[in-house]
């Protein structure tokens, strides 16, 4: 471990990032899937930073209560304060607390990155939603909740009108698309507003992220046995239906279905699919013209031709470095050497290292909290 | 020559119905004026299977060899050097400071060529003195080949035989070549360029290479040697037209390099580092013996693809920070440019006019650049990846013209890493500027300067930023074609058909709508061949991006030790002529 680290810092020499740090992430047996995402987590920035600020804000709470949110931020501390530049760490306690929680991840079969980012995420939602509810109740708390600008209007399903609360993990990760639906007999647009973190898109061989997104907001039509229930025709109609992005996030997350169940087979199969992504993304299927430019961060791979084992890597955009994360060891890599993770052109081939989550963060400064 | 050279181009074309290699493809594709078909397939041998899976991306340059030369350097008569007034200065232009001894040999045909070029589109006048000279001719008149590197080879392919597998093929131990050019009117006989990924790069005579029963490149002129000036990749390189000689090589690191093969490569090369990589400069060589003569900084990343105009005036970069830029190549400035919708530019074209630029890139989107304008006057969706190759076409006449037209049309294809290939038609008129948006009509993002794509000329030398998508007409592909299932790499047309190539390297030979027809009644054609040629070679570059490859030469050299046979016979058959 210390060879691999001191060969990392002598290839980037003068050039190391002031207060940087790159550490691997030891493996406890099939916990890869965990440690790319947390690479991916911490090399986004301002995830990190207003981590590490909810860290150093409330030391009282971590005393009372672990949960997986001050797991995390103890192990993003531990990694930010190491005295040396690069090494291993143990994110030991995470893991636990993860397998306490959630009983998914409690085996040691192959676990899904983007299932475990998907609850790790949800679940930070979910206890700093708590934190703030249970601060409400406390009137000398200092920071009251702000208020979504123009988030989801419909009412919750108990009735209870509530308003949701925006918290810095929504800043970051949250957009709201709008799926519109036009009815063709009266063509009322019904227009409804779902919030999400990450973007699941269907892929086709020989594609690209940008024709993705086409297709994910591409018109469908509502028929025969999928009629719409149209409001003001009170009747089941042919319909028009589309998603766009009404407000595109700051970190925009996207998944790549590459794991498609095989109706025939009754079995999951990987999809190797050459999906090509941009180290520059623009987002056009949004409500406005908005043009505002992603830059790519961070990419969770999966090596393996199968969808039960295989193993997660990620590479990591730092201080305009490329790295390249598999669990303990980081090596730096060639920016152009990113193009070996889209996916094979043929069904069948040797290389199985194929992209699967995609960070992007935008460009765009004005619309940061 | 492709145009004249005998029947060869029938349509009884028995190894496109076997098409074994690509199941699920159709051999034709139709358009408004009739079917292309497909009928020839070109591709290196069987051994060499994939082993270098995406480490490097087949390019593929078309090669005319004429007739041999009467002697091995006549010096140009200086009649010939004032039949085109244009060419005739922008040669004077570009010989700058340099040494003035040239020959502007072989530049009537080009006088030729550019005079037609005023229209878009290519007339048969422009008869040569120089063509067709009565000298003996080393070959049997099927002098068009197709060059095309993958892995650590370059193969060499006659385009107008059946054969699938290459005549020769040139093997190189030390690093693999990536880029290619090929310049029909060189003097000395160094007509071949090719560029290594370690940066070396070579100058040869193909001639000598078809000659030659070996499997290493013979003669060669060796530049940049072991990468003594670079080391980085070589991306793109290109024979500076009518520059005598010249030619310029482009890096991965943002450098591109003109150099001169009448110098030797040896002598002090150093440049002075650069200060500022986001700066354009432009560094001459301290001694007049050195090779390079000079060096421009162009962008801070990769150098993807260059191109120059058809008279030599231009050159275009496309590059990694998804800048088009275009440089007045004598005077080393800046003239205008501008950047992608977002993400990189992989590839870009003249067309023979001279008035507009297509760039395609990782945005999915063909870009038509007008020079006039300073400014991307339509964007082309209907890719679904990245665009990888993009030419004009400049044998295309739109039907049921008069030839006076107001309106001109120009036809042009695009290949992608869809693995389609799409042809568009791109008519001035019917680009209608979009509808202004209200001013202040975005309230979440300004970027200030977009809105003002369609009102300004933009001032020379300054670089336009990424047009907003609505400020950019749009147009919609004629005809979108599956040809190949690897991912495409180029494109390029010739007076009977449209090539394309994928990564992998196999190429695909689309004959043109009625062409046998033609062709069978078309013997006076011949006169023409020398202008023709020049504007067949000006298209014919298929540029791709070729990323950066590890170094996995020397991998498998099985494949290597075992040259297809039929390219012994094919040696047999030249030498007996």
């Amino acid at each position: 471990m210390g060879a691999a680290g001191s060969k990392l810092e002598k290839a980037l020499g003068d050039q190391f990032p002031e207060g940087e740090r790159y550490f691997g992430l030891e493996n406890f047996g099939n916990t890869c899937y965990c440690n790319s995402v947390l690479q991916a987590l911490y090399f986004c920035v301002p995830f990190r930073e207003q981590l590490l600020d909810y860290y150093t804000n409330n030391k009282n709470l971590a005393d009372a209560e672990e949960n997986l949110l001050t797991c995390l931020a103890d192990l993003f501390m531990q990694i930010s304060s190491q005295k040396k530049k690069t090494g291993v760490i143990a994110p030991k306690r995470f893991v636990q607390r993860l397998k306490k929680q959630n009983e998914l991840f409690r085996s040691y079969m192959h676990q899904d990155a983007h299932e475990f980012l998907n609850f790790l995420l949800n679940e930070l939602v979910d206890i700093l939603e708590k934190e703030a509810s249970a601060s409400k109740s406390d009137p000398e708390t200092s920071s009251p909740p702000e208020k979504t600008a123009n988030g989801p209007k419909t009412a919750q399903a108990n009735g209870i009108q509530k308003e949701p609360l925006v918290t810095w993990v929504h800043k970051n990760f949250q957009g709201i698309l709008t799926n519109e639906t036009r009815c063709l007999r009266c063509e009322t647009v019904t227009a409804r507003d779902e919030t999400f973190l990450d973007l699941s898109l269907d892929i086709e061989q020989n594609s690209s992220i940008t024709s993705c997104l086409k297709n994910f907001s591409s018109t469908e039509t509502l028929n025969a046995e999928d009629k719409f229930f149209c409001d003001k025709c009170c009747s089941l109609q042919e319909a028009q239906k589309r998603m766009k992005i009404k407000k595109p996030p700051h970190i925009l997350v996207i998944h790549l279905k590459r794991f498609k169940y095989i109706e025939q087979l009754g079995r999951y199969k990987k999809l190797s699919y050459r999906v090509v992504f941009p180290l520059e993304l623009k987002l056009s299927n949004t409500v406005e013209d908005a043009d505002s430019e992603y830059s790519l961060f961070a990419v969770v791979v999966h090596v393996g031709s199968g969808p039960n084992h295989g193993h997660y890597v990620s590479l990591v955009k730092s201080h305009n470095h490329w790295l390249f994360f598999d669990d303990e060891n980081v090596e730096m890599i060639d920016e152009s050497s990113v193009q070996t993770f889209f996916g094979s052109a043929q069904e069948y081939s040797s290389n199985t290292d194929h992209g699967y989550i995609l960070f992007y963060e935008s460009l765009a400064t004005n619309d940061k909290s | 020559m492709i145009n004249t050279t005998n029947g060869m181009m029938s349509p009884s074309s028995s190894s496109a119905a076997n098409n074994a290699q690509s199941p699920g493809l159709k051999t034709y594709f139709k358009t408004p004026e009739g079917r292309y078909k497909l009928h020839y397939e070109k591709t290196h041998p069987a051994g060499l299977l994939h082993y270098g899976h995406g480490k490097t991306v087949t390019q593929v340059t078309l090669a005319h060899l004429k007739d041999k030369p009467v002697s091995a350097s006549p010096p140009a008569p200086p009649s010939s050097y004032s039949t085109g007034g244009g060419v005739r200065s922008a040669a004077a232009r570009f010989l700058g400071g340099s040494n003035g001894s040239r020959a502007l040999s072989f530049v009537g045909g080009n006088g030729g060529s550019k005079s037609v070029s005023g229209n878009g589109r290519i007339g048969s006048i422009g008869v040569s003195s120089l063509s067709n000279p009565t000298g003996t001719s080393n070959f049997d008149g099927k002098g068009t080949y197709l060059i095309f590197n993958v892995g650590d080879a370059i193969f060499i392919c006659d385009l107008n035989t059946q054969d699938k597998d290459p005549i020769k093929s040139i093997h190189f131990s030390n690093s693999n070549p990536v880029c290619h050019a090929f310049d029909p009117d060189a003097k000395d006989g160094h007509d071949l360029l090719i560029g290594l990924n370690s940066g070396d790069v070579y100058s040869v005579s193909l001639r000598q290479q078809l000659l030659d029963l070996g499997k290493k490149l013979v003669g060669a002129q060796h530049y940049n040697k072991d990468g003594c000036v670079n080391s980085s990749r070589c991306t793109s390189i290109a024979w500076v037209p009518d520059g005598d000689g010249a030619f310029v090589v482009a890096h991965a690191d943002g450098n591109l390099f003109v150099y001169e093969k009448s110098k030797e490569g040896a002598g002090d090369s150093s440049f002075p580092v650069i200060k500022d990589q986001t700066q354009f400069s432009v560094a001459h060589a301290r001694y007049s013996k050195s090779n390079p003569i000079s060096r421009w900084h162009i962008c801070p990343g990769s150098i993807n693809g260059v191109a120059f105009s058809t008279d030599g005036a231009y050159i275009a970069t496309v590059g990694r920070d998804g800048y088009l830029r275009v440089f007045d190549f004598s005077r080393e400035q800046l003239i205008c440019g501008g950047k992608s919708y977002y993400g990189a530019l992989l590839c870009c074209a003249w067309s023979v006019d001279g008035k507009y630029i297509l760039t395609g890139g990782e945005d999915d989107l063909v870009q038509v650049w007008s020079m006039e304008d300073r400014k991307v006057v339509a964007w082309g969706e209907g890719h679904n990846s990245w665009v990888s190759g993009v030419a004009f076409d400049p044998f295309w006449s739109p039907p049921n013209s008069d030839g006076t037209g107001e309106n001109v049309v120009y036809r042009f294809g695009s290949v992608g890493q869809d693995t389609q290939l799409l042809l568009w038609d791109l008519e001035m008129d019917e680009i209608v500027v979009p509808l202004r948006r209200c001013p202040g009509g975005s309230p979440t993002f300004s970027t200030g300067s977009q809105s003002s794509h369609w009102d300004n000329a933009c001032p020379v030398g300054t670089l336009q930023p990424a047009p907003s998508i609505r400020d950019v007409p749009k147009l919609s592909p004629l005809v979108a074609h599956r040809v190949h299932t690897d991912p495409l790499s180029g494109l390029m047309f010739t007076q009977e058909s449209v090539l394309t190539a994928c990564r992998e390297g196999h190429i695909k030979i689309w004959t043109r709508p009625g062409v046998a027809e033609i062709q069978s009644s078309n013997s006076e054609a011949l006169l023409s061949t020398s202008s023709k040629d020049k504007q067949l070679l000006l298209s014919g570059k298929v540029g791709g991006n070729s990323y950066k490859q590890n170094n996995h030469q020397d991998i498998e050299t099985g494949g290597i030790e075992n040259p297809p046979c039929k390219y012994k016979t094919a040696m047999a058959r030249i030498h007996i002529y």
